[in-house]
């Protein structure tokens, strides 16, 4: 379109037909993943509490945590769905340079993964919230900014869902998903900004995680990352077999 | 022979014009400021309602700077609403496209306009809070210092807010829209002023929490008006 040397991304290349297998593969590392979470990655302590305090309906000093074992879910989810956060940026950047609507598509798409994972990332964060620290809900740090990140996230869908035009609506949503990237590193690094946070610091070469515990975690983030992936393609497949069958029908009714 | 010679205006002289335009009229009809002056009045009336069955020894300073905040953020919502509303009558909008200007001029213009029209509001709501909430308190020596994190948040609010009230005033249903869209982007910001306000405010380690909440609604504040500065030549073109 216009700009010479550009092509419009296509769908049906090898990156679809790959697109069923990356999934089985994801489905197989993280359930692989989860499953040495519980047999291979040994039982974590607590943080130590005063006494003894009633914590999930539980008289707790310093427990070997089990809720713990959601960490191997947890941070995998996290960080996946930051990843389709930061590729509704990218197709964003691309919809603005190019003006093709198919980024656009590929920017919803993504958005829409992106969602799945922000959810499940805020449910067993909720899970680990009430097991571990024995609260419903903090204004802690990370937490925080997450939950910005998901009101960011649902924000994107109403924004979109308020214009008609599909040009303008294109643009508007290109141009709030960059801005709405900005909340990702924020996030990511809001454990280093501020100290106090509870989660601790997990990308460093320090990480304090034995490799009993790193294996079945990056198990699982590859593993999500896999499945984000595949989900990703077989959508846009989808969206594309649906319209081309809106198109078929559209050609008929005319004859 | 006379050669016929038209100077192109510089950047800057654009700026004024587009700015001069937006103050003039606004102290022509007051109705920015007087919309957002009433409505901050009102939060106050509110807020005092909400806390009229605290005690005495209530620890309001803790709460003051996060009070104040919330009005702001609340009253600023009200005033980008409106920022661009009257743009739209007669197609005003389009007028100023039609001229060969950058349109990123367009987007200084407008967030500088708000930015004034905030801080104006701002100077009339500061003395009004003090007034009915914190003249039985002892605020910090420090206190004065508290224009410094009204001015960031006050520059990041207003260009996050141009550039979303710029999307917004196109869409159905638009001031809800604007609140969806803004507020969360603004909250880091948000955090981080009300950390650097409330140490000023009722005292603390002043060095450590004010300098470093300073410098991230700082930072906060480059990275968003660079990005809206930008990104403003897609939105208003759309």
């Amino acid at each position: 379109m216009g700009k010479d040397g550009y092509r419009s991304p296509q769908t049906g290349g090898v990156l679809d037909r790959i697109a069923p297998v990356v999934t089985l593969i994801g489905a197989l590392l993280s359930t692989a993943g989860f499953v040495l979470a519980f047999t291979l990655a040994g039982p974590v302590n607590g943080a130590t509490v005063n006494g003894v305090e009633v914590i999930g309906g539980e008289m707790v000093s310093n427990q070997l945590l089990f809720s713990q074992k959601i960490f191997y879910f947890h941070m995998p989810v996290a960080v996946t769905s930051m990843v389709m956060i930061g590729f509704v940026a990218y197709f964003g950047i691309r919809f603005l340079q190019t003006r093709d609507a198919a980024w656009d598509e590929r920017a919803r798409i993504a958005a829409g993964i992106a969602l799945l994972f922000v959810l499940a990332t805020m449910f067993t964060g909720e899970m680990w919230e009430r097991f571990e620290w024995g609260v419903w809900w903090t204004w802690e740090p990370r937490l925080t900014t997450y939950f910005i990140l998901m009101l960011l996230v649902f924000a994107y869908f109403v924004m979109r869902a308020s214009f008609d035009e599909p040009e303008r609506r294109a643009t508007f949503a290109s141009v709030y998903g960059i801005v709405m990237f900005i909340d990702v590193p924020i996030t990511f690094a809001i454990t280093r900004i501020v100290p106090s946070s509870v989660h601790p610091t997990i990308f460093r070469t320090d990480s304090g995680l034995s490799p009993d515990m790193l294996l079945p975690l990056l198990l699982s983030l590859f593993g999500m990352l896999c499945i984000a992936y595949g989900l990703f393609r077989l959508r846009l497949r989808a969206q594309e077999l649906d319209e081309r069958v809106e198109h078929i029908k559209e050609q008929l009714d005319e004859a | 022979m006379a050669r016929a010679s038209i100077k192109k205006p510089s950047t800057f002289a654009q700026y004024r014009t587009l700015l001069a335009k937006d103050l003039r009229r606004e102290f022509r009809t007051k109705e920015m400021l007087t919309a957002m002056g009433i409505y901050a009045l009102l939060v106050l009336v509110v807020y005092g309602a909400a806390l009229s069955q605290t005690s005495n020894q209530f620890d309001i300073l803790q709460m003051a700077a996060g009070l104040l905040w919330a009005l702001v953020v609340f009253t600023s919502l009200l005033g980008l609403n409106r920022s661009f509303a009257h743009e739209q009558e007669n197609a005003c909008l389009e007028g100023i496209l039609l001229v060969p200007l950058d349109r990123s001029v367009v987007f200084l213009a407008k967030a500088t306009s708000n930015l004034i029209f905030l801080v104006v509001v701002e100077i009339v709501v500061l003395p009004l809070f003090y007034f009915f909430f914190l003249t039985t308190t002892q605020p910090a020596d420090t206190w004065p210092l508290i224009w410094l994190p009204l001015l960031v948040g006050t520059v990041g609010i207003a260009g996050i807010g141009t550039l979303l009230a710029t999307i917004t005033v196109n869409s159905r249903g638009k001031d809800v829209l604007l609140a969806v869209l803004f507020i969360p982007l603004v909250f880091p910001l948000l955090y981080a002023c009300v950390a650097a306000s409330t140490v000023v405010l009722a005292g603390g380690d002043v060095e450590g929490v004010f300098g470093n909440s300073l410098l991230l609604a700082g930072g906060y504040d480059v990275v968003m008006v660079l990005l809206s500065w930008v990104l403003y030549d897609y939105v208003i073109s759309a």
